[in-house]
């Protein structure tokens, strides 16, 4: 039994991770329809620009007077930097193939996704950066069941990061603004929407998920390297599409399936094919509910 | 030429200023706790330069300083068309064919060995092209089919001897029923849903034949596979026929070209057949064609099952040539390259796709000189043939006029 | 008028490759094969300065006799059989005489394969699998260990250092880990110890926290990490600290890496690794030091080896006077001296034997800890 709730909080952290990212794939998704392959990217280089400024805060004494404004601040200008680095690549390689045909613009992003990899590569050296572990080592054990303080303050910042997404695009205007935009782009556009401006407010949106979802990965795992951002990338988007691309609660939903699906395989059959059977779960939901689980949200008017 | 450039400065001082406040973290922030502008502002104007040589010559072109340069070329390449254009096709293709015949005498075993990959990527972007572009299918697992095809030569192969010729069509006929099995439950999807779960059943498959040690004995490969073999007459003891493996190099590169053009006519074939019709008019609107009582089920499963045969003669092939085989050659970013081939050279156009593959197997060799920065520039060489020629290096001529187009 | 293009262009690409050529007279050219790009870049990278190092002592001392400068072309193989294989061919068009490579055993085997039909001399540094000298090629050399005896020696350490009864064996199913932790379940049994799991994960993971959860239910004395590269190894070191695992972690030579413990930083203390006994101490190793350390950082696991297999390359062709394969063979046959890495002497079929000792981490330091005949060395 014990054996099952730790796996059960390993699953759950993990589904968090995915869920972030996957909220990234599924809002781009929803307003313009591409597949953005570097998103996993923004990941990486979230995880990077973490790592960066919480050695730079380490070296200045800073992690050790105040490590919760260091982890912060880390996490904020990360955030910010992704979000930087989305919009610029949104103008860069997305905008000008709006018009083109949809492989056009995957290929576009696989090329990116190719670019920024080898970019964080280059000037990052290709060794893995660790990531100062002094914060937040040791858990509360409960018997054989063992929580990490990082297992906590991972499903905690989810939480609110979940939450917070939820309150923006549900409850504010340029939350609607975005809906309104993935529903329907020609029309909001006539009640003076500005989609340019919400298709780059939501990669930024993104990115910052992402990159928060970085920071947490290299915190977890102990380091972060450049080519990290390949495989959690394609799962998160198997999570998205899980959960009915387009839709934010479906991609929470996603990540969170993906994540258990995978610790549960590893943990009770194998392994070696934990993959695998995070594939087959969405290749199975999707052969009986084609849309995904909660359906999607996407601009499909035909003119 | 002063209006047109006042009309770029402001995205590019904006742009170089954004890559700069990108550069700078990664650069300029150090574990130690200082913080340096030495790097960053290095990288940052090499950059910086080579894109504002690009805008200087972007911006002379569009005010027409250029135009002495560029109408004598215009000039020319007009005369080049017409010339050429009276030399009927056949010659052409008479041409290249006498070309690559005599390729292996020319040059040296490097080359060989690159042309040989071409060829193998042609017969892989073609067999892509049947999947994506006639049909519209967006395939990104496509590389497992090219494994099921390698994996299936060298298990018959080393269990059963088998030889290669008697495995080329067990390869291509297992890897159409591969095809199908993998084709069949992706039938009732919509478009870039495909796209993911056609990716993870490229992983699965990469993942089985990684870790399914008593089949395929996993991450070790299967080694000692032999190379295609023939019989030739010998007049060692009064005549007799014996084996003679075709290991060198340019005997391997000349079954390449078979399988090459046996690829090109069988897609060219299949292209302007009802079958390929029935493709485009799936690709072009799927509700449509149902409509018009073409059978979309079986032909979307024709499709995937048509790919995957060439996708499996490839493979086999790769197998006699590399006579080692493991799971590390069949990775995402394989297919990755096979789609860019086929969407580079222009989708569904089948010169397209043949320079595609040679562009995209000959540039990264020639960038092996820069090592390191060899994939960035691949990337971004990527991302820069989509913004200028979204329709690939060749676009494929469209059977009959579309509405718009008449208007046009 | 597209097509007419197409011919031109493709028949343009096709020739781009054949006007690459290199210059060069008087030029001794070697070639070397590693993963410069990619998950195991740094350990190509290491191989690749090792060579460079070879090259550099040796042209101090007065190169090779009848040829102006040494040179290097070092190829990247990325772990990936078909472009060792492209690069062997490469290699093999540039004339070279000899090749250090590769890393992967996975593209070792196919590379030389490919090198054996023009009869170019190869040394791997890293190869450990025991295909690669066990086929029978002629010029196919090693200079590290195998996996056949690296795992003997570890459950040998097992046994009668650490007194383990019960061992959960993780790898992550790559041809040399995966061969290895197969070897060390097999001679684990025949000593007499338990094997309670043979967990597998993936290359290139980094959760193991479901792996690792299973291991610590499992409660066994030890937990043997066969992984392929420092940093899984390092992650699965941290996770398990954290997990509270108490297991004692034991794991193989691709640890032995100092990054290792910049990224586990404490969780590695405590820590027992088999690697080939590298003497630290003698004038070699500390000439090598000298040289390489200020150029390219710390020594890790293959730079040593690929000095050493470099040098005995260098060696062989100066002493056989020419680059004639068989010439260079009996050479390096003949050989019997101390490297930087360990003793080189060869044995018929190419390997130059192994000689694993146990490390234990002290205070961020690897120290040689047990030897399979002497016993703890402190």
């Amino acid at each position: 039994m014990e054996y099952f709730i730790q796996q059960l909080i390993n699953g759950i952290t993990l589904g968090g991770l995915y869920a972030l990212i996957a909220l990234g794939y599924t809002m781009v998704y929803g307003v313009i329809q591409l597949i953005n392959f570097a998103h996993g990217e923004f990941f990486a280089a979230g995880g990077y620009v973490g790592v960066i400024l919480l050695s730079f805060f380490a070296g200045r004494g800073f992690l050790e007077s105040h490590p919760i404004l260091c982890l912060m601040a880390a996490f904020v200008l990360a955030m910010g930097y992704c979000a930087f680095l989305a919009m610029g690549v949104e103008k860069v390689a997305y905008k000008p193939l709006r018009r083109q045909s949809r492989l056009a613009a995957l290929l576009s992003a696989l090329g990116m996704s190719i670019f920024l990899s080898n970019g964080l590569m280059l000037t990052q050296g290709v060794y893995d950066k660790a990531y100062p572990s002094e914060l937040f080592q040791g858990g509360i054990g409960f018997g054989m069941v063992t929580i990490s303080y990082l297992q906590m303050m991972i499903v905690g910042m989810t939480i609110l990061l979940l939450f917070g997404l939820n309150m923006l695009v549900f409850k504010t205007k340029i939350g609607m603004a975005m809906r309104a935009t993935a529903q329907d782009k020609i029309m909001s556009s006539l009640v003076s929407i500005s989609s340019n401006r919400i298709i780059s407010l939501t990669f930024a949106i993104g990115a910052g998920l992402a990159a928060a979802a970085g920071i947490m990965v290299g915190l977890y795992y102990g380091s972060v390297r450049y080519d990290m951002g390949f495989l959690p990338g394609i799962k998160a988007f198997a999570a998205a599409v899980l959960g009915g691309i387009g839709n934010i609660t479906g991609a929470m939903l996603g990540g969170l399936i993906i994540g258990m699906v995978e610790i549960f395989g590893a943990g009770y059959i194998s392994g070696q094919y934990k993959d695998v059977f995070a594939f087959i779960i969405l290749i199975s939901v999707l052969y009986f509910k084609p849309t995904g689980i909660m359906g999607e949200n996407i601009d499909d008017t035909r003119v | 030429m002063i209006q047109e450039f006042k009309k770029v400065w402001k995205p590019y001082a904006i742009g170089l200023l954004w890559l700069l406040g990108l550069l700078w973290p990664l650069l300029g922030i150090h574990p130690d706790g200082t913080l340096s502008f030495g790097t960053t502002f290095t990288v940052w104007v090499y950059i910086a330069v080579g894109i504002s040589i690009c805008l200087l010559l972007y911006v002379m072109n569009k005010s027409g300083s250029l135009t002495v340069v560029s109408r004598p070329l215009a000039a020319f390449r007009g005369v080049v068309t017409q010339t050429t254009g009276k030399v009927p096709v056949w010659v052409w293709i008479l041409a290249v064919l006498i070309f690559a015949l005599a390729y292996p005498q020319l040059t040296n075993r490097y080359a060989q060995d690159v042309a040989t990959n071409v060829l193998i990527y042609i017969c892989l972007g073609l067999g892509l092209n049947v999947v994506v572009g006639l049909c519209g299918l967006l395939d990104l697992g496509y590389i497992a089919f090219y494994g099921v095809g390698a994996y299936t030569y060298a298990l018959l192969n080393l269990h059963y001897g088998l030889s290669f010729w008697l495995c080329l069509p067990v390869a291509a006929f297992l890897a159409m029923i591969a095809g199908s099995l993998i084709g069949y439950p992706t039938l009732r999807m919509r478009g870039d849903y495909l796209a993911i779960v056609t990716l993870g059943f490229g992983e699965i498959v990469r993942i089985l034949l990684n870790n399914w040690m008593s089949l395929t004995n996993g991450p070790n490969g299967i080694l000692g596979i032999k190379p295609p073999a023939i019989y030739w007459p010998s007049f060692a003891d009064g005549f007799s026929f014996e084996i003679f493996y075709l290991k060198k190099l340019h005997y391997l590169y000349y079954i390449a070209l078979a399988l090459a053009v046996f690829t090109i006519i069988a897609v060219r074939n299949l292209n302007f057949s009802r079958i390929g019709r029935a493709w485009e008019s799936i690709r072009e609107d799927e509700t449509a064609a149902e409509l018009m009582g073409v059978n979309t089920f079986l032909l979307k499963l024709l499709a995937y099952a048509m790919g995957a045969l060439f996708a499996g003669l490839a493979g086999a092939f790769f197998c006699a040539r590399m006579r080692f085989v493991s799971p590390e050659s069949f990775t995402f970013l394989e297919s990755a390259m096979v789609l860019s081939m086929v969407v580079l050279g222009g989708l569904g156009s089948i010169p397209g796709i043949i320079l595609g593959a040679a562009a995209l197997i000959v540039l990264p060799e020639v960038f092996r000189e820069f090592e390191t920065y060899r994939m960035l520039v691949f990337g971004a060489s990527m991302v820069v043939m989509m913004l200028f020629r979204p329709a690939g290096l060749i676009p494929a001529k469209r059977m009959g006029a579309r509405g718009e187009e008449k208007e046009g | 008028m597209r097509k007419k293009l197409v011919v031109v262009l493709v028949c343009g690409l096709m020739i781009l490759p054949f006007v690459m050529g290199t210059a060069g007279a008087k030029t001794l050219k070697i070639g070397s094969m590693s993963p410069l790009t990619g998950p195991y870049a740094s350990d190509g990278t290491d191989i690749k300065n090792g060579v460079l190092t070879a090259i550099q002592v040796f042209e101090e001392n007065g190169g090779v006799p009848g040829y102006d400068k040494i040179e290097l072309f070092p190829q990247d193989t990325a772990c990936d059989p078909k472009q060792a294989v492209a690069a062997a061919n490469k290699l093999i068009n540039l004339e070279v005489v000899g090749v250090i490579g590769a890393y992967c055993s996975s593209s070792t085997i196919p590379g030389s394969e490919t090198l054996d039909e023009e009869d170019i001399p190869m040394l791997t540094p890293a190869s450990t699998n025991e295909m690669v000298t066990d086929r029978g090629l002629p010029y196919m050399f090693r200079l590290c260990g195998r996996d056949d005896d690296q795992a003997p020696a570890a459950a040998k350490f097992l046994k009668e250092q650490l007194k383990a009864k019960t061992v959960f064996i993780v790898d992550d199913k790559t041809t040399y880990s995966q061969g290895l932790a197969d070897g060390v379940s097999k001679a684990c049994k025949e000593l007499g110890i338990e094997v309670v799991e043979h967990d597998h994960v993936n290359q290139g993971d980094k959760d193991f926290a479901a792996v690792l959860t299973k291991a610590k239910a499992a409660n066994a004395d030890i937990l043997y990490m066969s992984l392929q590269g420092y940093s899984p190894g390092a992650l699965m070191t941290l996770q398990a600290k954290r997990l509270g695992l108490e297991s004692q972690i034991v794991s193989q030579d691709a640890m032995f890496q100092p990054k290792f413990m910049e990224v586990a930083k404490d969780a590695a203390e405590g820590v027992y690794i088999t690697y080939g006994f590298t003497d630290t101490t003698t004038p070699e190793y500390k000439a090598f030091e000298k040289i390489y350390v200020p150029k390219y950082g710390p020594i890790a696991a293959y730079a040593t080896y690929a000095y050493d297999a470099a040098t005995v390359l260098l060696k062989a062709i100066t002493q056989a006077g020419s680059t004639d394969p068989d010439k260079i063979k009996a050479e390096i046959m003949k050989m019997d001296f101390d490297g930087v890495a360990k003793r080189i002497k060869f044995k018929p079929n190419g390997d130059s034997g192994s000689s694993y000792i146990a490390f234990k981490i002290e205070n961020g330091k690897f120290v040689p800890y047990w030897h399979p005949e002497k016993g703890l060395l402190q």
